[in-house]
């Protein structure tokens, strides 16, 4: 007898729905094995990473400001990834989204106009539009790799960041430290849940996961894109433009990561500095697939990664567990949903030895 | 049914249902090694389960299945194989960037020069010629074909089931093809063999099972009966004939190639040089000739999806020169097509009926300012399911989950119903069978009276001596000249499709 | 603690069935002082926060099980460290030790939220009731460096590849080459920034770059790793660093360390904790503090300028005299300092300015 894999006829929803829990308590239960190995308290650590971020109402709010921009770059990111455009340079983005919502404070640090952030707010946009634009162009006319395209484009605008927080935006008060000017009380971001850092970023992000909902189920610009992905032979037959794909699934996933980076320094940094972005870029691609990239799975997909994102730094604070020990959960997790998925499409056979009837 | 000695496989009360589908119901089957065996049903009669149920890709809900008057379990197709049967199937499964031996390597046992001799072999002693050293993509669909039944046979099996071996095959290697399954039946092989071509069935099998909505509805020996009274077994009503109307004046042209060239990038591609035809409202035009000699190059250039650039010649699409125009642009002025490819190009596979319509029906009030009206959009695909009577539970069915001939009627619907002045149609009848093709066939012929100009690519002669009025036969990326139907026959055009004909279409 | 039987209560019920490991809950008993330790870069055996953990070592050692210190190692500056650092008070700390410049903004505003914690932190300006800024006056150490440098350089060429152009590097240059030209005028000294407290390979490259210039002593300035020291020896040029000592990384090529203790004024600002008198003031600390020492001096160092250095030193330690003492030239041959003229400490913290023999512009 033996165990295989057969195909579906059709996804199963309730594999849907229990592929994250199963792959929840798989890795809950390795890492329980793992941390008593490495002689940590293991329940402690399970229990901050997982329950801790819950329990509290600071520990929830932390986890609403971590997940907006998560799930606000997931769902641009996810709009291009169901039409097979990979563009996983959002953490580049975010960088000159951020660098160009800067340069209105930097310019009028003592600014107090009404308009001062919504400017930044498109500038930011816009600025990832651009930078992703780049890679669109490159794309659509020497038909150049997004992927590598949009990683080196991080590069460059790390050094974009660097050159601006070491020279020409440095804070003439900040004693040489690389990073500019506080932002003026015009240039923040309002507190959306009062005594907590959350701002109104997180309605922002909750509108454009509505507005990707949309696009991707009712607007005939998503169906083209889903068409380009699932089928681009079929695209090309219906005439479905694929240039316009690419460059509305770079730019739509631009502009999110730009957003993002102008609501990280008009929120929870209130200056530019170096640790503009700890990763947001590369973790949404994650949260974009864990979500199935689908816009209501990227909710939900985004607050898990956040609670991780949480709890693993809570469990380093109060489980005395290192730094790779959490790293080593949130890939488990991973690993074990992804493993998961399978049973989506796929079911479990018992073969028994063949011919035995025989 | 076979007396006597015990049947190779035999099937008893088989039932198998998918959700509230039965797909076949109460289904007795019998085999017996040395025959070829017809099996013979509409689209959605149960003949694709049926096979599934026998190699094991499905197993049954109901029934047993007997192999040499044992019971079985066929769990796989592996279990399958290793009880001794093959199968051919419609749509090839071979690895393109592979040789042929290389492929054969991936299921049989043994070194590859080995089984490069065996190839070599098995082909002398069934005529089944094949280079076991020339990539798969290279090779043409018969050639395909071939490589598909040598794989089975070199696994030795005592029954072979093809589903529909001769639809992709040109009249001449139909010929071969029966000759090897004589020679296999001869050697005491059982076939069972797939088909709706009544007059192949009448020439080849010995024995007939007949199913119809699941259920066998006919056991005869096919040579005694004939193909009218197969067809009405087969589709419970009499075959309507196809209603060839007079020939009409001709209309204006349509669509009109000049001297068309396209130098492929592709190595392994077709490059087509110096195409010229005309197609005029109220006229079918046919390109006959075997799959691979440019058909794919030359509708792509038609509809668009490859653009000519800088190629050679003119092409003219109602009244304009569209070289430079999209896709999307050449639709909009009444152009349509029904691609040879119906899951990823002609349909998405992974998608509802009803977003597939969407696909190139969006002009047609499915989308109001951007949005995608679910209303209209279901309203039109129903009405596409019921007019050209595609068999599935409804709008919200996956395109994948259709069978081949379903598919094709939808594609073909969907198309029609966006009112064409000009429709492009490329194997309008690949796999499918014969009361959907014959529904079809008088579709496009009833378009045609109505005033459409009709381009039908196809590599089924019969058909296109149905429907058209002029042939073409395309070779080797060459166009013969326009052939009339009314004064040519079967074999002068197939003289053609070997390269025996004159290439009428030469520069001057 | 009612957050801790909470914690306890609920993980009895639905971890602790099945499993026979014991429920570990921190001891916060009253008595014990919680002191968390947070660094920017993975805790490592040499370097800043080798030293900063030291410190803590020292209290562990003064005070036995009445503190319990935990080191979060690898924090990011922004706001994940402000909510860590929030985390850290919420478990119930209330002495912090904030390693690093970033992490000033948020650790003020938990210092202003949280009256009842101290907080220390190194290498800021920002001071308030319960937040202290700390710092090293390395460059009395570099200055005596720079004799010795001097006295061992052939080619008259000095390198050094710094962390970030801020005060604090700065000065530890400037102070090096005024005590490399107070033996020989002549020595010049190049910089390169990294931009980065922890980045081995641009460290690596870039002390290649220095000795591909030329220069045969090289000031690996604020690294905390011996990426620098390693790639000097194996050039064989000699190098110092700062904070701990990296001998071991250049066994034949090391010139010394100017290093830091921090336990005396850890344990000073603890017993200030303890009894309730933390006042937060600016700690900037020398060799006359105890804190700043040289140590594993190389041997090739000439016996006379080693007494010169030692005089110096105790001229440094006693007051008598400071290596900013004008006339101080700077990069634009200006008089930046005028004779007979020693900077105060205000001057020096903010200083942004090269003085002349640093050949390399300073970034603006």
């Amino acid at each position: 007898m033996r165990l295989t894999l057969v195909r579906r006829e059709r996804a199963s929803r309730l594999a849907m729905f229990a592929a994250p829990v199963v792959a929840l308590v798989l890795s809950a239960l390795a890492s329980l094995i793992l941390f008593a190995a490495l002689g940590k308290p293991a329940e402690q650590a399970l229990y901050s990473l997982l329950l801790e971020p819950f329990l509290s109402w600071y520990n929830f709010s932390e986890v609403l400001l971590k997940a907006a921009p998560l799930m606000l770059i997931a769902q641009g990111l996810a709009v291009g990834f169901r039409a097979n455009v990979f563009n996983i340079g959002a953490e580049g983005q975010l960088i000159i989204g951020a660098i160009a919502a800067t340069a209105l404070p930097v310019w009028y640090p003592a600014g107090t106009s009404v308009w001062m952030l919504p400017a930044m707010i498109a500038m930011g946009a816009l600025g990832g539009m651009a930078w992703a634009g780049v890679a669109a162009l490159l794309k659509t006319r020497f038909n150049a790799n997004e992927i590598l395209v949009t990683l080196m484009l991080t590069l460059i605008a790390t050094q974009v960041l660097n050159y601006l927080l070491l020279g020409p935006w440095k804070d003439p008060h900040g004693f040489n430290f690389p990073q500019t000017v506080p932002f003026p009380a015009a240039a923040m971001l309002p507190v959306l849940l009062p005594g907590t850092r959350v701002n109104i970023s997180l309605i922002g992000a909750l509108i454009a996961s509505v507005l990707a909902y949309v696009m991707m189920r009712h607007r005939f610009s998503g169906f083209q894109l889903l068409v380009s992905g699932l089928a681009p032979r079929a695209a090309s037959y219906a005439g479905f433009s694929e240039r316009r794909g690419i460059w509305v699934s770079l730019l739509v996933g631009g502009m999110a990561a730009g957003l993002a980076g102008a609501c990280e320094v008009a929120g929870p940094l209130g200056q530019l500095q170096r640790s503009v972005t700890t990763g947001y870029g590369y973790a949404a691609i994650i949260v974009a697939y864990l979500g199935g990239l689908n816009p209501l799975g990227i909710v939900a997909s985004a607050l898990l990664m956040s609670v991780l994102y949480i709890g693993g730094d809570n469990a380093m604070v109060s489980a005395d567990l290192p730094v790779a020990g959490v790293a080593v959960f949130q890939g488990l997790l991973l690993v074990f949903y992804l493993a998961s998925l399978t049973f989506i499409r796929n079911r479990v056979v018992l073969i028994r030895r063949p011919g035995a009837a025989r | 049914m076979s007396q006597g000695p015990t049947p190779l496989l035999s099937l008893s009360g088989v039932s198998k249902r998918y959700g509230g589908v039965v797909a076949n119901s109460g289904i007795d089957l019998a085999v017996t090694a040395g025959s070829i065996h017809a099996i013979l049903g509409e689209n959605g009669a149960g003949k694709s389960t049926l096979m599934k149920l026998i190699y094991g890709v499905e197993t049954p809900d109901d029934g047993v299945i007997a192999w040499k008057g044992q019971p079985v379990r066929l769990s796989s197709p592996a279990a399958a194989r290793r009880l001794g049967i093959g199968m051919v199937f419609q749509h090839f499964s071979l690895f393109e960037t592979l040789t042929v031996v290389q492929n054969m390597a991936l299921v049989v046992p043994g070194a590859q020069a080995a089984l490069a001799a065996r190839i070599r072999a098995l082909g002398d002693e069934f005529g089944l010629s094949v280079d076991p050293a020339a990539l798969v993509h290279s090779l043409s669909v018969g050639e395909r074909q071939r490589v598909e039944i040598i794989r089975c046979l070199l696994l030795d099996p005592e029954l072979l089931i093809l589903d529909e071996p001769t639809s992709v095959l040109p009249p001449q290697s139909v010929v071969k093809l029966f000759e090897t399954l004589r020679r296999l039946q001869v050697k005491g092989m059982a076939i069972l063999f797939i088909s709706h071509k009544l007059e192949e069935i009448k020439e080849l099998c010995d024995t007939a099972t007949i199913l119809r909505l699941g259920r066998v509805t006919g056991r005869l020996d096919p040579r005694n009966h004939s193909a009218k009274e197969l067809a009405t077994l087969m589709i419970g009503r009499e075959m309507p004939a196809v209603v060839r109307a007079a020939p009409l004046g001709l209309g204006e042209v349509r669509l009109e190639l000049a001297g068309v060239g396209y130098a492929n990038d592709d190595p392994f591609g077709v490059s087509l040089s110096d195409v010229s035809l005309a197609v005029h409202s109220g006229e079918i035009v046919g390109i006959a000739g075997i799959s691979g000699n440019g058909q794919q190059e030359l509708a792509a250039l038609i509809s668009g999806e490859i653009a000519q650039g800088a190629a050679p010649g003119a092409i003219r699409l109602l009244g304009q020169a569209v070289g430079d125009m999209g896709v999307a642009a050449r639709r909009r002025l009444g152009f349509a097509f029904v691609p040879e490819e119906r899951l990823g190009r002609g349909a998405v596979p992974e998608m509802s009926l009803a977003d597939n319509v969407l696909l190139t029906a969006h002009g047609r009030g499915l989308v109001h300012r951007g949005f995608i009206s679910r209303q209209a959009e279901r309203a039109f695909t129903a009405d596409c399911i019921a007019r050209f009577d595609v068999r599935t539970p409804g709008p919200e069915t996956e395109a994948g989950a259709l069978s081949g001939g379903n598919l094709q009627k939808f594609i073909m619907g969907r198309e029609v119903m966006l009112e064409p002045a000009m429709l492009l149609v490329s194997q309008p009848t690949w796999g499918v069978d014969i009361g959907a093709a014959t529904d079809i066939r008088q579709r496009l012929v009833a378009m045609r009276n109505q005033g459409v100009a009709i381009l039908v690519i196809s590599e089924e002669i019969d058909e296109l001596f149905q429907i058209c009025d002029t042939l073409h036969v395309l070779y080797k990326g060459r166009l013969s000249a326009a052939l009339p139907t009314a004064s040519i026959t079967v074999n002068e055009v197939g003289a053609h499709m070997i390269g025996a004909g004159q290439p009428a279409g030469a520069v001057p | 603690m009612k957050n801790n039987l909470n914690r306890r209560s609920f993980l009895r019920t639905s971890l602790a069935a099945g499993t026979a490991l014991a429920l570990p809950v921190p001891a916060f008993a009253a008595d014990v002082l919680n002191i968390v330790l947070i660094v920017p870069s993975p805790a490592a055996d040499v370097g800043w926060s080798h030293t900063l953990e030291l410190g803590t070592k020292a209290l562990e050692a003064e005070y036995g099980d009445k503190v319990k210190v935990s080191l979060l190692e690898n924090i990011a500056e922004g706001p994940d460290a402000d909510r860590i650092m929030n985390k850290t008070v919420a478990d119930g700390n209330t002495f912090l030790i904030l390693g690093s410049f970033g992490y000033m903004n948020g650790g003020l505003k938990l210092a202003a939220a949280h009256p009842e914690v101290s907080i220390l932190h190194a290498s800021g300006y920002q001071t308030a009731a319960n937040f202290s800024p700390f710092g090293a006056r390395y460059y009395q150490g570099t200055y005596l460096m720079g004799m010795a440098a001097a006295s061992l350089t052939k080619s008259k060429k000095l390198g050094c590849v710094g962390a970030f152009p801020i005060p604090e590097l700065i000065t530890s240059i400037n102070a090096w080459t005024l005590g490399a030209q107070s033996v020989d005028p002549s020595i010049e000294v190049s910089v390169v920034w990294v931009n980065s407290w922890f980045d081995p390979a641009a460290e690596q490259n870039a002390a290649k770059a220095l000795l591909a210039q030329g220069c045969d002593v090289i000031f690996s300035n604020a690294q905390d790793t011996p990426s620098v020291v390693t790639a000097c020896e194996a050039a064989g040029a000699y190098v110092f660093n700062l904070n701990s000592s990296m001998a071991t990384y250049a066994p034949t090529k090391y010139l010394g360390v100017v290093g830091t203790d921090w336990a005396p004024y850890f344990k000073a600002s603890v017993a200030a904790h303890l009894a309730g008198t933390f006042k937060g003031a600016s700690a900037w600390l020398g060799i006359a503090d105890n804190c700043v020492f040289l140590a594993d001096w190389s041997k090739d160092i000439p016996a006379d300028m080693a007494a010169k250095i030692a005089d110096a030193q105790g001229k440094i330690a006693s007051g008598a005299f400071s290596p900013f003492t004008g006339p101080i030239t700077d990069q634009a041959d200006a008089v930046h300092v005028a004779a007979g003229v020693t900077l105060g400490d205000d001057d020096i913290l903010s200083m942004d300015w090269h003085v002349k023999g640093v050949t390399t512009p300073l970034p603006k």
